[in-house]
């Protein structure tokens, strides 16, 4: 009794937590950046939701897991700045725009920080005024011309974004949601969690509450913003979570084969659903999809990349 | 003909050249060779260029990797932002960006969303774009085209993603665009820059060993040229054996590395 409540949750329980917080045709915002602190094991339990027709937000950088979301099928449409594995392209997300399948609307970054901004705020728009003479700003969905009350210069208006559903990971967290991002970078997850409607971030490690107390100024996501905590070490996998372990560019790349192949050829599709059913739908737990992944031997040599740097 | 650098070593000596001491200036994500150009000329002639813009300010990488906006990349640094800070440095503004594209036109407009068909059915769908308010916002930018082909330097693109000189200076002022636009275009073969009176792509010079008709023959469109064409400078001794020695000690600009 008159004890507060834990936000940590079991990973068994993510399934629930996502189904019970989004309905198919609904908004997930995905935090991190490119190949860094994106929340892959979280992205892997919706995709074992199976709730689709999603509208898919995310930081400006997006790579690997949406491409992975599209893969499965989940996704109606994008509303994604740049979708790239950097050194190659996300091959899923090019040949279901191509065909039909999604829409990818033309959104660039400060579309997605001014609408998460407003969001945040509770403000009906967030004023931009740097995309002169970019055809972006004739086709984006969530903008629109004004003139500024003051000095009348022409600007354009973002309407809030808000997501039914916020997925981060970060490096450590208390039982009651209080988030701690280790890496240098912290993209635009804080604003996200504060925009979403649903928060749930996964952490490398839970930490014990007096660990976040002692340094509050590191608390980088507060309690208040998320509504549950789960445990997943090598969360982020194959993306990096800096510094405890670096980006696996050969896994990413294993993937991007596949894709590639399937998009110059689609009787190769069968190999890309194996690869789903064999990192995605058949591993039990997140020590499960690790052994699938290389293992201990794997993620150790991550760490150690990640150490040296 | 074989040169002793490669074409990418070649791209970043080029622009270094271009990055004075005192500016700041940014690279971007899948911006190998302009965070080398960045770290070359600090090394070289500028020591107080300010890295900053991109969330990393000031990073010290110890070499390159081929995504250049992450912890691994950049990580050490003198200070991290978030992406709220993109709108402060659009007030403050950058010297200097860079872009890169799937198509390149003769007004230095770039396309990083679709080639062929429409909007929503691309014949080929790009990766677009995380960024795209340094084009307005920086003082000037450059064009680093790692590909040379009449695929790439096409009339005009078939998507504006980023506004080079739009249709010359009249509808950049009409677009409100203030700053320079885009001052080179750098590419394996040559260097363009872009006439003030027209707006529109010329070349330069052309790299040690190619030919102004071999520049024509890449590109997708008549370039324009001076009477005589001077060859782009080689890399002298000093800016090669800094940019492998300090900036790039993995190699990750030499050949055989795909960028």
């Amino acid at each position: 009794m008159n004890q507060r409540a834990t936000k940590l949750i079991t990973q068994d329980a993510v399934g629930a937590f996502l189904r019970k917080t989004l309905q198919p045709g609904g908004s997930v915002c995905l935090g991190g950046l490119f190949k860094q602190n994106r929340p892959v094991a979280l992205v892997r339990e919706l995709i074992r939701t199976g709730i689709g027709e999603l509208l898919l937000f995310s930081s400006p950088g997006s790579g690997y897991d949406v491409d992975l979301m599209i893969a499965a099928g989940l996704v109606a449409e994008t509303f994604l700045p740049a979708v790239t594995l950097e050194t190659r392209m996300c091959s899923n997300f090019r040949d279901a725009v191509e065909n039909g399948r999604i829409r990818a609307h033309a959104v660039d970054a400060l579309t997605i920080v001014g609408g998460l901004t407003a969001a945040a705020s509770g403000l009906p728009f967030y004023p931009v005024a740097a995309w002169h003479g970019s055809d972006v700003t004739k086709i984006n969905p969530l903008i629109t011309p004004m003139v500024a009350p003051f000095g009348g210069e022409t600007l354009h208006a973002v309407k809030p974004i808000r997501p039914d559903l916020v997925l981060l990971h970060a490096q450590e967290g208390d039982e009651y949601g209080n988030i701690r991002h280790l890496t240098t970078m912290t993209y635009s997850d804080a604003l996200m969690a504060r925009a979403g409607t649903k928060v749930i971030v996964s952490v490398d490690r839970i930490v014990p509450t007096d660990a976040i107390t002692r340094a509050p100024r590191a608390t980088t996501v507060p309690c208040i913003y998320v509504d549950a905590v789960v445990e997943l070490p090598f969360g982020a996998h194959p993306t990096g979570s800096f510094p405890h372990y670096s980006i696996d560019e050969a896994f990413i790349d294993g993937f991007a084969d596949i894709s590639d192949d399937v998009r110059r050829d689609p009787a190769a599709r069968p190999r890309l659903d194996d690869y789903l059913a064999r990192h995605v739908h058949q591993p039990r737990d997140i020590f499960d999809y690790v052994d699938g992944a290389g293992g201990y031997r794997r993620m150790a040599e991550l760490e150690r990349e990640a150490r040296f740097l | 003909m074989t040169a002793p650098y490669s074409a990418s070593e070649f791209t970043a000596i080029l622009l270094a050249r271009d990055l004075h001491d005192g500016e700041r200036g940014a690279a971007g994500a899948s911006a190998t060779i302009p965070m080398a150009a960045i770290l070359l000329a600090r090394a070289l002639h500028a020591p107080n260029i300010q890295i900053a813009g991109e969330m990393f300010v000031n990073p010290q990488p110890r070499r390159l990797w081929h995504s250049m906006l992450d912890d691994r990349a950049l990580g050490r640094c003198e200070a991290a932002e978030t992406f709220t800070e993109l709108f402060e440095h659009s007030h403050r503004g950058l010297d200097f960006f860079f872009h890169s594209g799937l198509q390149i036109d003769r007004y230095g407009n770039i396309n990083l969303h679709f080639v062929g068909g429409t909007y929503d059915r691309p014949k080929m769908r790009g990766p677009g774009a995380a960024n795209i308010s340094y084009a307005a916002r920086s003082k000037r930018f450059y064009i680093c085209a790692t590909q040379h082909t009449p695929r790439v330097f096409v009339p005009a693109v078939d998507f504006i993603t980023i506004a080079g000189n739009l249709h010359g200076p009249d509808s950049r002022r009409q677009a409100g665009l203030v700053h320079e636009g885009p001052r080179y275009c750098i590419t394996p073969l040559c260097v363009f820059d872009f006439a003030a009176e027209t707006g529109l792509m010329r070349l330069k010079s052309v790299h040690p060993g190619v030919t102004p008709d071999q520049v024509d023959a890449a590109s997708g469109f008549e370039v324009e040229r001076p009477a005589l064409v001077p060859t782009t400078s080689p890399p002298t001794e000093i800016e090669l054996a800094t940019l492998r020695r300090v900036v790039d000690p993995a190699g990750d600009l030499r050949e055989g590395h795909s960028l």
